[in-house]
């Protein structure tokens, strides 16, 4: 039989709150740890203990990231989903299976290797026992596939920083677990793992942690936050990281948290900051920004700059609130009522969480605005590679703030929101400094401040705040764009399916097509990203979401003779992107114009 | 010669815009007793900081301290917002004033946490029983079985906000009234010197929509004066009430717009304010007499403000200069170091 080397897919199923997380992040940074393109998806259920939890390593040279379309080693711990794993696989897939769970394994057509992982767990320590059967599974896999005794200890050690006694115990089970699967298996496995040169400065890091380190290093003064998943780890990284970070060196911290009441006060709380001068942000999920949103409209009439970081789950309403989808898009873009437009920066990687991070509040004090943060439970809170964070290559923008009475003496006929620039931002004062105060107010107000309902004044400000927004395309990050010569199909996307679009492009060009791709980054939408669909025969907006929000968007914005060519495909059933789910509906679409 | 105060201003520099109230609005009397306030506190106008919600009180501060910054926000959701104005600037003294409907319905929330936190500043709750700006629907704090003009009676209890702030620990808890010059002058003072949540209900029945069953008399007697009125666009001009003050441990009866009339009492002397127990006492008694009890009712120096329990910087934040802001380029090659061991 013929090796598989670095090209396959293994399921863990186990229940939430066993330990499994550890096991499987240590299998994960153990391949990584051997240079190997590894990438993990924790597929959890909203709960704390007890419901199914799935864990799926993707192994891939192509450096492919999704889910593949079949598992080729599969994990069985959890009765409750053994019968449905067990029906769902291909015939010839590897099944480790813990043989104490004492359910059937009725699938001769699969290898089937089972291990006592509990009566083992429990002989080396009775009281950790249903913990500790997990890193059987671990032995066993490292056994099956190869992984590195290396790796694994350093994997280990990672995981339970600086606990000897977990460290030990752990690494006696796994070497257990490799030891029976040699001595009783006797079963040679066609997928292995072959070492690749690691880069020594890679690591794999969360989307929400690359976003804090990021916020803190863009000066963030103020965070407020209201627990959401998938968030929390978001706010809870800056909790953790800001002693170390964000000391004044006298043991004072300079930035506030405030665990809020909910996300309404959240909100406030930015806006609060904002406004008198500091670098506010929160961050939350859909249900979050839905409550937050009669604030978003002030910050945008009012003209005060925040941040928001939004890490979409999948709606609406409570939804699922472990799974991932692109489902805010929309709403960001346009959120609260009347006629709002916001700024929304969308990484797609984890660098771009650090850096979008920081960026944001430059953003937000230049167009005095709100600014939101999209990301997604994917990108969020599973683990990426980076080669380490770049540090912010500009000074802080601190935008158009008037801090003493000389600046304030050489504007002529200053008004906090008159456009003297004619960019349609104006200068603001801060309160504390008594230069020009005015009351802030979200009712219609003239260029000085001043309470207004007069109807010219009020469309002449909405024009300027349109203006104002408008000017901000060409300044926010540019669309990322990989183009072929033959200009035959082009595919739009964004966030998250930077991780799946690499094997999606690969599927296409299988069929023959010739595809370039343009990864948005910011909303409003680029220049550029209209040259890139003028530039092709026809293009196709691809997204996470079922109504295709980001095509909705172009629709409306892009004129009218290039709308013909463009079109949408837009899937979500609350998994991470599978590759042939989507190339295949790219497929269909071509077919049906033609 | 022009009086001055301790810091050499003139009480015209604490003073706003014109108000747009109805005429005799006891909210106007409040706001001037706010701007006699901080001038004889002798507060620098640009070092407060004036906040409101979405309501008639809330539109006041832009009749007082027309050299301070403000903020008129949102419904309900004034306290967030002074909040993370508080937390990136705590040099600033933050005086909000907000309504029943703003603070006992909508807001009660943020009333609550803001309270919790002590965050450090002066809440004014201007305290009518109705909802003005709607014209006249009852809010929470509305006695039991007051009638509106259109007749259905209220049936719910109300939100005592002194006992509730009393309860949560608030560190300042005083009751006034609208008419009572001296000593809501003297409570007011008394809340900006407060370093914490300093909270005032002010009772200032509404000229328009006042909330007793009474209150439709007013009405009949614009009715009877002009049959062609549409009632609801017509305001009647009242004179402000008169002054009251009420010496402790006495009561006093106020005549209010609609000939209904409004039993204030002043704490005893011997109150000791320093005892919540004693405080809720008070009130509850007071209430159960029909009558409202004013002046200082509960007060407690030693609690830590919001600030004080994080560890913030000695500097308001919003002054770090970027190096304090942003940490240094060495601290991220040590951040990424931690990743790759």
């Amino acid at each position: 039989m013929g090796k598989i080397v670095n090209d396959f897919v293994i399921n863990v199923a186990t229940a939430n709150g066993t330990g499994s997380q550890s096991s499987n992040l240590i299998i994960l940074h153990s391949m990584f740890e051997m240079g190997i393109p590894v990438s993990g998806k924790n597929l959890f259920p909203s709960n704390i203990s007890g419901l199914p939890t799935w864990f799926i390593i993707r192994v891939s040279d192509e450096g492919y990231q999704a889910p593949g379309d079949y598992t080729n080693v599969q994990v069985l711990m959890n009765k409750d989903t053994w019968m449905k794993d067990l029906e769902g696989l291909e015939p010839g897939t590897i099944v480790v299976y813990n043989e104490d769970v004492k359910l059937p394994v009725d699938r001769d057509d699969c290898v089937l290797l089972g291990m006592p992982m509990t009566k083992m767990a429990r002989k080396i320590n009775p009281k950790l026992g249903r913990l500790i059967a997990n890193m059987y599974y671990v032995g066993a896999v490292a056994h099956l596939l190869g992984i590195d005794e290396d790796a694994i200890g350093k994997a280990v050690k990672a995981q339970f920083k600086g606990k000897e006694k977990a460290i030990e115990l752990n690494m006696q089970a796994i070497s257990e677990g490799r030891s029976f699967s040699e001595e009783n298996w006797g079963f040679e496995c066609q997928y292995c793992l072959e070492g690749r040169e690691k880069n020594p400065d890679s690591f794999l890091i969360e989307g929400n942690e690359a976003i804090a380190l990021g916020s803190i290093y863009g000066g963030v003064s103020m965070l407020s936050w209201y627990p959401i998943t998938p968030s929390s780890s978001l706010a809870e990284s800056i909790i953790g990281w800001l002693p170390e970070l964000r000391s004044d060196g006298d043991g004072g911290s300079t930035c506030a948290v405030i665990q809020a009441e909910d996300e309404l006060a959240a909100a406030g709380m930015v806006l609060g900051a904002g406004w008198a001068g500091g670098r506010g942000m929160t961050c939350t999920s859909g249900p979050g920004i839905s409550l937050m949103s009669e604030f978003i409209g002030l910050f945008y009439f009012s003209e005060v700059p925040g941040v928001i970081w939004d890490v979409n789950r999948v709606g609406p309403s409570t939804g699922l609130p472990t799974r991932t989808q692109q489902g805010d898009l929309s709403m960001l873009y346009e959120a609260s009522h009347g006629d709002t437009q916001h700024i929304v920066l969308i990484p797609g990687t984890v660098d771009e969480c650090f850096e979008f991070g920081w960026r944001a509040f430059d953003y937000a004090e230049r167009f005095q605005t709100m600014v939101f943060g999209f990301n997604d439970l994917d990108l969020g809170m599973n683990r990426w590679v980076t080669s380490g964070f770049q540090y912010p290559d500009e000074p802080m923008d601190r935008g158009k703030v008037i801090r003493s009475q000389e600046e304030m003496d050489s504007i002529t006929n200053y008004g906090r929101y008159r456009d003297v620039d004619g960019d349609g931002i104006a200068y603001r004062t801060l309160p504390g400094s008594g230069l020009d105060p005015i009351l802030y107010r979200g009712t219609g107000h003239d260029e000085d401040g001043v309470y207004s309902e007069d109807p010219q004044v009020y469309h002449d400000a909405m024009a300027r705040l349109k203006r104002k927004i408008d000017g901000a395309r060409e300044h926010l990050p540019e669309p990322m764009i990989r183009e072929e010569e033959n200009k035959e199909l082009g595919v739009i996307f964004y966030g998250s399916m930077e991780n799946t679009i690499v094997e999606i492009d690969d599927m296409l060009e299988e069929s023959g097509l010739s595809v370039s791709t343009c990864r948005v980054r910011a909303l409003p939408l680029h220049p550029e990203v209209e040259d890139f669909v003028r530039r092709h025969e026809r293009t196709i907006v691809l997204e996470i979401n079922r109504d295709g929000q980001l095509f909705g968007i172009i629709r409306k914005e892009f004129p009218a003779d290039l709308i013909p060519k463009i079109h949408s495909v837009a899937y979500s059933d609350g998994m991470p992107p599978r590759a042939r789910v989507y190339s295949d509906m790219i497929l269909e679409v071509l077919k049906e114009e033609r | 010669m022009v009086k001055l105060n301790v810091i050499e201003l003139e009480k015209s520099e604490y003073t706003g815009g014109k108000s747009s109230l109805c005429p005799g609005c006891g909210h106007d009397q409040i706001s001037n007793n706010i701007i006699q306030a901080a001038w004889e506190n002798g507060i620098q106008p640009e070092k407060i900081a004036k906040m409101s919600g979405i309501g008639c009180s809330s539109k006041t501060p832009a009749y007082f301290l027309g050299k301070s910054h403000g903020f008129n926000t949102v419904h309900g959701r004034m306290p967030s917002v002074t909040t993370g104005a508080n937390m990136v600037n705590k040099d600033l003294s933050f005086l909000a004033v907000s309504g029943d409907g703003d603070t006992a319905s909508i807001g009660i929330g943020q009333f609550v946490h803001a309270i919790r936190r002590n965050l450090d500043m002066v809440y004014i709750v201007e305290n009518n029983g109705v909802y003005g700006l709607t014209k006249g629907q009852y809010s929470a704090t509305v006695e039991k079985g007051s009638k509106k003009k259109k007749g259905s009676v209220n049936q719910q209890a109300p939100i005592d906000l002194c006992a509730m702030a009393i309860n949560l620990g608030c560190s300042f808890v005083a009751r006034s009234f609208s008419g009572s010059k001296k000593q809501l002058t003297a409570l007011m003072r008394a809340a900006m010197s407060h370093r914490g949540m300093a909270f005032i209900d002010v009772i200032s029945p509404c000229v328009t929509f006042a909330n007793n069953d009474e209150s439709y008399r007013s009405y009949n007697y614009v009715k009877a004066n002009d049959e062609v009125l549409h009632i609801l666009d017509y305001i009647p001009h009242f004179s402000p009430l008169e002054e009251v003050e009420v010496p402790e441990g006495e009561f006093r009866e106020v005549n209010l717009f609609d000939g209904s009339t409004l039993r204030l009492e002043t704490v005893a002397a011997d109150h000791d304010y320093t005892d919540a127990v004693s405080a809720l006492s008070a009130i509850h008694k007071s209430e159960k007499a029909g009558s409202h009890v004013t002046g200082l009712l509960y007060y407690d120096d030693n609690v830590p403000t919001a600030t004080d329990t994080l560890g913030l910087s000695e500097t308001p934040l919003v002054n770090l200069s970027e190096d304090l802001l942003r940490p240094s380029e060495g601290s991220l090659e040590k951040v990424n170091a931690v990743f790759r061991s």
